[in-house]
């Protein structure tokens, strides 16, 4: 499918310097787009029997599958210069396409594999980075080529699962890894520890409102807040901590909305900046087993529940109602500012 | 296999004709070498189109009906010259729905290798729009590398200078030759210097022969073909050193619920069989083993190769070294190695790793497996294992989530993963230590793990188990006589049996598991053959008789004499001492013994046997046999 004009110009990144005043009046119009596996009994080597991988949400509330059939795809992100071009994670590493996604290229070998995270630098888009189950790559050249930037991380312990990168700053990047948050501020030249962890750091986020307030979540050791920039971290009691972290999410629409979705602990939303958290699984399927949580435009919060559909709260997770895309897993939710080309 | 008679009419009722699969439905192969070169090559040349044969007629599907051809009865066709009109028909229609990876990959790089003169243009160009208009997925283990490398690097070379958008990887003929050239060469390089991550499988052996033998027979470039039938020599070799009578035993980096226990139902059981001709094949030829047909007349097995397979008069050890898969978490290496000890005797086979997590949920530590002149449908083994599962563990193998991850895992072919009774796994609170036949298995198990006890096998084909007042437990299987001595207290619950890593119903076959719960704990088998003793109460006696002490805090600690003189000592997390001195792991070559040796980073391994010696050079890609 040819996606040129269904798909919106940039990764939220790009446009987030627009979004620094907390006037939400101001803010652009969005898309809202996931990564989504639907084929729950997809092994390796069969056949793909149902539709997977990006979907964008039209004005009808439906969900349209654009670029290419994957089981797999845990991340995507988009040239913010461009909406032709976009950048996938998958099993095989980094796919990337310059034309809507009608052409895909892999951009590593054998060398690179399962990439978990891809994020474009808004400020230089040119600059791609890769997170990888063995550290991170990354690429001045749109993924033509892509190189290991590893200095500072660990040698073991690098695994890494979540890139942000900092929309005021090139070069700024966060990287959640598996003992803890680094930071570079050189393009990956030199990345240094910022919060120790024990295990995974599952998600970092930056406000859309606020660029120096961030959020990151983890697998063990709860929910943590940043109001520097990244550069100190102060953990958050009130978020749970006692079952794995999976993603952090702020709201576009309003500035001190946060919701965190988590197995074992469900939907957690927080309505005063991150300093109180609720309990908002009531309505959802029991187990609270949520694999990614994200707020569209419109600031209604969407829940993707283990092993069972999409959900949908317009009151911030107080009530919910499913939504399409039965069985499927969401592995990225994406809000893009829409733009033209 | 007996096939139950109860079918029979029912399958006659349905109008399915049965294509005969001589070898699997006949009595069980003399285990008696064939010395004679021709005798043997004629035997393994009918092997191979009674293969090909079962293939075209039918196969699995068992009908000779085109709109059932799957790409294995195609292949076979297309070697035996039958119907290739529709065979180029069928090709066209199975390339509208493509698979989606190494699986996939392989069976269309051998139509379109054997197709090649043979199939319609058509159905030649459906293959190569396939590898167009499809994402194959390269997958996350070795063996899938391996099969989706050597099959892209053939497509590659079978269309070079394509253009990049006429591939599904974007990339060109000269970008995915390369990519897959590098790997490969890697690969090998890293097998013949710290050994091979996916070690003595019992299925996925196919999945590294069949594509070693499509690059051996296929591939333009001499080197590559070289490369590729050492490695086939290097597999098969490890084959013959690992089984008894042509059947696999442990340890095994990944097996399933069904070979872990019956130990004739695996692929390399087709592989034994079909090279070694000691055994069965499974059913179907273990399906993939169809892929090897085609080109399996090429490939001429090293009589030094036949020969340790099949020689079972005297006894060998092998010491030798592998490496753990990839641990992307929580480990202080990517790819710790693993120390493997195979001990061979005519009755029985003693194996072992040192334990720990070698594949979170696939592996087999160690095991005793007896001979059995018929193996089919026999569960002759006997071990013990921490019932290991854990998101901890998944985590550092997988990059997927663990914790959906856990229940997922038992829909994906191991449906055993999260079951307190199962009997496949390593665990990171599990160290073995073998010398000759005695295993010495000591369990810390920490506190809160999900299952806090041990599992021991006990199978229904034992006979005689006593249940002896001195803490021993005596049994005999085939011609092996077996001491088991829980560390700990037991009960016993009835052992329900997986018929493969895909059947998630159970089935009671009968035998038990050995159950203690308890954190500290520990295991000790000794095994000996039937004609060392005079009746099974001496060998009880002997047993009884041998000076043995053990504690269980604050850690497992064992010291005793075995029954072959050695005085062993044994504490959970040290290292083990025989007669006074520590073993040195750390000084272990990538393969000692008497039949495989091998330096680590060596790249050369020598195979012998008696006065045969065949030396596989990858420094400098040579193969030189000789009589010594």
């Amino acid at each position: 499918m040819n996606i040129r004009h269904s798909l919106l110009l940039s990764a939220l990144g790009c446009a987030l310097p627009l979004l620094a005043a907390p006037a939400v009046s101001a803010a652009p119009e969005y898309e809202f787009l996931i990564a989504a596996n639907i084929n729950r009994n997809y092994v390796i080597g069969s056949k793909i029997v149902t539709t997977n991988g990006i979907f964008r949400r039209d004005v009808a509330g439906a969900w349209q599958h654009v670029g290419y059939n994957d089981t797999g795809i845990s991340a995507f992100a988009f040239d913010p210069r461009d909406r032709d071009v976009i950048y996938t994670t998958t099993t095989n590493g980094l796919w990337r396409s310059l034309d809507g996604g009608k052409l895909w290229r892999i951009c590593n070998d054998s060398e690179m594999t399962e990439g978990l995270d891809v994020a474009v630098d808004p400020n230089a888009p040119d600059h791609v980075y890769l997170a990888l189950p063995d550290g991170i790559a990354f690429s001045s050249d749109r993924a033509q080529h892509l190189e290991r930037r590893e200095h500072g991380l660990p040698t073991r312990g690098k695994f890494t699962r979540a890139l942000a990168i900092d929309r005021t700053r090139a070069g700024r990047v966060l990287a959640g890894c598996e003992i803890g948050i680094y930071l570079t501020e050189d393009a990956g030249k030199n990345w240094r520890q910022v919060l120790p962890t024990k295990e995974t750091v599952a998600d970092v986020q930056q406000s859309p409102h606020d660029p120096r307030f961030w959020f990151a979540v983890t697998q063990s050791a709860g929910a943590w807040r940043s109001a520097d920039g990244g550069l100190t971290w102060v953990h958050v009691p009130a978020a749970p901590g006692d079952r794995p972290l999976y993603n952090v999410t702020f709201d576009v629409t309003h500035p001190n909305r946060l919701a965190i979705g988590s197995w074992g602990r469900g939907v957690w939303t927080s309505e005063d900046g991150g300093q109180t958290w609720t309990d908002r699984n009531a309505g959802l399927p029991a187990g609270a087993r949520v694999w990614r949580v994200g707020v569209d435009p419109a600031g209604r919060l969407f829940a993707s529940v283990v092993q069972e559909t999409l959900f949908q709260s317009a009151d911030f997770g107080r009530t919910w109602r499913p939504d399409a895309l039965a069985g499927s897993a969401v592995k990225k939710f994406l809000l893009l500012p829409k733009a033209a080309k | 296999m007996k096939r139950p008679l109860y079918l029979l009419p029912l399958l006659a009722l349905a109008g399915l004709r049965l294509a005969a699969q001589p070898s699997f439905e006949g009595p069980a192969p003399s285990t008696v070498p064939e010395i004679d070169e021709d005798r043997r090559r004629a035997a393994y040349v009918r092997r191979v189109d009674e293969m090909l044969g079962w293939a075209a007629a039918g196969g699995k599907a068992r009908t000779d009906d085109p709109a059932k051809l799957d790409l294995a009865m195609i292949a076979a066709k297309i070697v035996r010259g039958e119907d290739l009109p529709g065979c180029s028909q069928r090709v066209i229609e199975l390339m509208r729905e493509p698979g989606t990876g190494p699986f996939w990959m392989f069976p269309t790089v051998c139509i379109a290798y054997l197709g090649r003169d043979r199939l319609a243009p058509e159905a030649l160009a459906s293959i190569r729009t396939a590898w167009k208009t499809t994402r194959q997925q390269r997958g996350d283990t070795e063996n899938h590398f391996v099969m989706y490398y050597a099959s892209l690097y053939l497509m590659a070379e079978l269309y070079p200078d394509e253009s990049a958008e006429t591939w599904y990887s974007g990339r060109s003929s000269a970008e995915n030759f390369a990519e897959a050239s590098a790997f490969l060469i890697k690969w090998i390089e890293t097998n013949t210097t710290v050994g091979q991550g996916e070690f003595n499988t019992s299925n996925y052996i196919g999945e590294y022969a069949i594509p070693l033998s499509f690059l051996a027979n296929w591939s333009k470039d001499p080197a590559m073909r070289q490369r590729a039938s050492m490695m086939l020599d290097w597999l098969f070799a490890e084959l013959a050193t690992s089984s008894l009578n042509g059947v696999l035993r442990g340890p095994h980096s990944r097996t399933d619920e069904g070979a872990v226990i019956e130990r004739w139902q695996a692929m390399t059981s087709f592989f034994s069989w079909l090279l070694f001709g000691n055994t069965p094949p499974t059913a179907g030829y273990s399906g993939w083993g169809l892929y090897f047909a085609p080109l399996a007349k090429s490939y001429h097995l090293p009589e030094v190769t036949y020969r340790i397979a099949t020689d079972r008069r005297g006894d060998f050890i092998q010491r030798d070294r592998a490496r753990v898969r990839r641990l992307w978490r929580y480990s202080d290496e990517l790819s710790p190695p693993v120390y493997k000890t195979n001990y061979l005797r005519h009755d029985y086979g003693v194996g072992s790793t040192t334990g720990g997590l070698i594949d979170p949920i696939q592996s087999h530590v160690w095991d005793v497996t007896w001979a059995e002149s018929d193996p089919r449908g026999k569960h002759p083994t006997m071990f013990s294992l921490h019932p290991h599962s854990s998101s901890r563990a998944m985590q550092s193998s997988f990059t997927a989530y663990p914790e959906p991850w856990i229940k997922g895992v038992t829909f994906e072919g191991k449906p055993s993963y999260d079951s307190p009774d199962k009997l496949m796994g390593s665990s990171p609170y599990e160290q073995v230590f073998q010398d000759l036949d005695t295993v010495i298995a000591l369990y810390a198990i920490a506190p809160g793990e999900r299952f806090p006890h041990i599992n021991g096998f006990f199978s229904k084909d034992l006979i005689n188990v006593t249940e002896d007042d001195s803490g021993w437990i005596f049994a005999q299987g085939g011609r092996a006589y077996l001491a088991y001595r829980p560390l700990a207290g037991y009960h016993w619950i009835p052992y329900l049996h997986y018929k493969s890593g895909w059947a998630k119903e159970r089935l009671d076959l009968g035998g038990r598991v050995l159950t203690s719960p308890h954190l500290n704990n520990g295991t000790i088998v000794q095994a000996a053959s039937v004609d060392e003793f005079t009746d099974f109460a001496a060998f009880q006696r002997a047993i009884r008789a041998l000076p043995l002490a053990f504690k269980l805090e604050p850690l497992p600690a064992v010291e005793m004499t075995t029954l072959r003189g050695n005085k062993i000592s044994f504490t959970f997390g040290t290292v083990p001492q025989v007669n006074g001195r520590a073993v040195d792991y750390r000084a272990w070559k990538l393969f000692e013994g008497p039949h495989l040796n091998a330096e680590v980073g060596g790249r050369k391994l020598t195979i012998t046997h008696g006065r045969l010696e065949r030396v596989l050079d990858f420094n400098t890609l040579s193969v030189t046999n000789r009589v010594k």
